[in-house]
């Protein structure tokens, strides 16, 4: 869609066949990018999965609407458009008791469907308290909507979320990847839109992690804890509300992911026989640190043995094709390797090694543009009797620590950014942190014995 | 809900953020008439996008004989055309066409 908008303005004129399904993400992308009167048109074709006789017939069908898109004289509202009418936000939107505030907002598409916490004058100053910075602070702006991020939003989106004001370094961190992502086929601009329901999984390390009690032991990855629930609850609502990625309008996941409600882990550097990840990335192990990646899916096995060969020989069986893995062990596990003298660098290299598929599924794969080209880029052929590697760079795995007593492998899997690429983003916090989180850090479950 | 979480009243700030207008601008002049143009067909790297514009191009030989065609394929995926390496060879094709067809196959 952007290309045609690129050959417009080099005053040749198009027309563009789009699946019927995306008729509101072109006409979102087109006035997104100021040329609402782009002539396209809407078919059953093309699309990832139309067979071939339904590409003749959707030709067919929209033959004659083509041929008048590019010979029909344009109106005077294509030609000149009238200028869009700048919006005049109130900062105040709504005033009312909860269920209608809740109702309001909801059918303006500003929630993640479920009660939102009313973001209140006073909430908002709260929730500030977690930064120094100003509330007009712009972050910068977020795609696609090219949304100003300014630290009041991140905060209004915040409370709605349900956070704590300690969350907000980490929101504002996390914000900044997504600002600072790679643009094109490996960053935010394809997995926060993409068809493939990519969901954003954010990893924080160092000693944040402990201070504001992001659960990294038993069931790390349930609900129950605010700040894992929270945090990727308000990350979810900036990329809706700040950056304008709708369902179904910009964000076109096929699936959908219930990931995208939240996914958020500590790693648990105490009892990692490892260095964290952040420190792997080049920050100090007294910096803390959000990590991002972009999974479609999560799946979890128990390994043959618990050591290293019973562990290991089951990742490499259970590993699905895919762009970027992150690998979440056990203490234990992680600890029995280490003992048998497993670095993480030598499981990644294992890994890339072993983890083999066969070359006949790679030949009925369809090469997905420059980006994934198959091996070698395709300039040698894969006898289907080859076996390839199901990864090929070790620098697409990640491995942390994390997780409750017990034998479960997690691998969280989909895409991330090109190694070397912006992926780890560094928590700043604010100077009265300790103040803010001796107010905060006793909000723990304390749970009933029964 | 319970009447006593309906009766507080709450004044709420947007979530939604402020965002530049973008000015808006026009499209281009269309053809007078299909025949004897040059027509540039583009695709990107999804399945569909090629096998329609391989029917489309028959479809539209056989009613506009005289109709030529180029074509262009896009292969990064999301990423516009303008800002990779592509760019010089695509600037040249567009150059060559008097009106282009996309199909994106999403």
């Amino acid at each position: 869609m952007y290309d045609s908008i690129v050959i417009e303005d080099r005053k040749k004129p198009t027309v563009t066949l789009v699946n019927k399904g995306f008729v509101s993400d072109t006409q979102s992308a087109s006035r997104g990018k100021g040329m609402p009167g782009l002539r396209s048109i809407p078919t059953a074709i093309p699309c990832e999965a139309s067979m071939m006789e339904d590409i003749e017939a959707g030709v067919d069908a929209a033959f004659d609407d083509i041929v008048t898109a590019l010979t029909k004289p344009l109106t005077r509202e294509e030609e000149a458009p009238r200028p869009k009418e700048a919006e005049k936000p109130t900062r105040i939107i709504f005033k009312g008791n909860l269920e209608e505030m809740i109702r309001f907002f909801y059918k303006r598409g500003w929630t993640d469907g479920l009660p939102v916490i009313p973001p209140t004058e006073e909430a908002v100053a709260e929730m500030l308290k977690g930064t120094d910075l100003p509330p007009d602070h712009l972050l910068g702006k977020l795609e696609s909507r090219m949304g100003k991020a300014t630290v009041e939003k991140i905060a209004v989106n915040a409370v709605m979320a349900g956070a704590l004001p300690t969350y907000m370094p980490v929101l504002i961190a996390a914000t900044k990847l997504l600002l600072e992502s790679e643009r094109g086929f490996m960053g935010f601009t394809t997995f926060g839109f993409s068809t493939g329901s990519w969901a954003p999984f954010w990893i924080i390390n160092g000693p944040v992690r402990n201070e504001i009690c992001v659960n990294n032991g038993s069931g790390a990855l349930s609900p129950g804890n605010i700040a894992n629930a929270a945090i990727g609850r308000a990350m979810g609502l900036i990329i809706k509300n700040i950056g304008g990625v709708r369902k179904g309008v910009e964000d076109m996941g096929v699936m959908g992911n219930p990931m995208k409600y939240s996914m958020v882990i500590a790693e648990n550097e105490e009892e990692s026989p490892w260095e964290p990840l952040h420190v792997e990335y080049g920050y100090s192990k007294e910096e803390s640190t959000v990590t991002v990646s972009y999974p479609q899916s999560y799946l979890q096995h128990w390994p043959y043995g618990s050591d290293g060969e019973g562990i290991l020989r089951s990742v490499v069986d259970n590993l699905p094709r895919s762009m970027r893995y992150t690998l979440i062990f056990t203490p234990t596990h992680a600890k029995n390797m280490a003992r048998e003298g497993w670095t993480k660098e030598d499981i990644k290299e294992f890994i890339c090694e072993f983890a083999r598929m066969p070359g006949s599924r790679i030949n009925r794969m369809p090469p997905i543009g420059t980006a994934n080209p198959g091996p070698y880029g395709r300039k040698i052929s894969i006898r289907d009797t080859d076996t390839v590697p199901t990864v090929r760079d070790p620098r697409f795995i990640r491995i942390i620590v994390a997780g409750g007593p017990g034998a479960f492998i997690a691998h969280v899997v989909g895409g991330g950014a090109t190694p070397g690429m912006k992926q780890t983003q560094k928590i700043e916090l604010p100077k009265d942190w300790d103040k803010l989180v001796k107010k905060h850090r006793d909000l723990v479950p304390t749970y009933a014995k029964y | 809900m319970s009447p006593n979480t309906t009766s507080a009243s709450y004044e709420v700030l947007s979530p939604w953020a402020e965002a530049d207008p973008m000015p808006f601008r026009g499209i281009s002049p269309r053809l007078d008439a299909l025949a004897g143009k040059k027509i540039g067909l583009l695709t990107n790297s999804k399945r569909a996008a090629a096998p329609t514009m391989q029917v489309l191009k028959r479809r539209l030989t056989e009613k506009f004989p005289s109709v030529e065609f180029t074509e262009f394929a896009n292969l990064k995926p999301n990423e516009v055309i303008t800002e990779h390496a592509g760019k010089d060879e695509f600037e040249n094709w567009v150059k060559g066409v008097d009106a282009v067809i996309s199909a994106f196959g999403d």
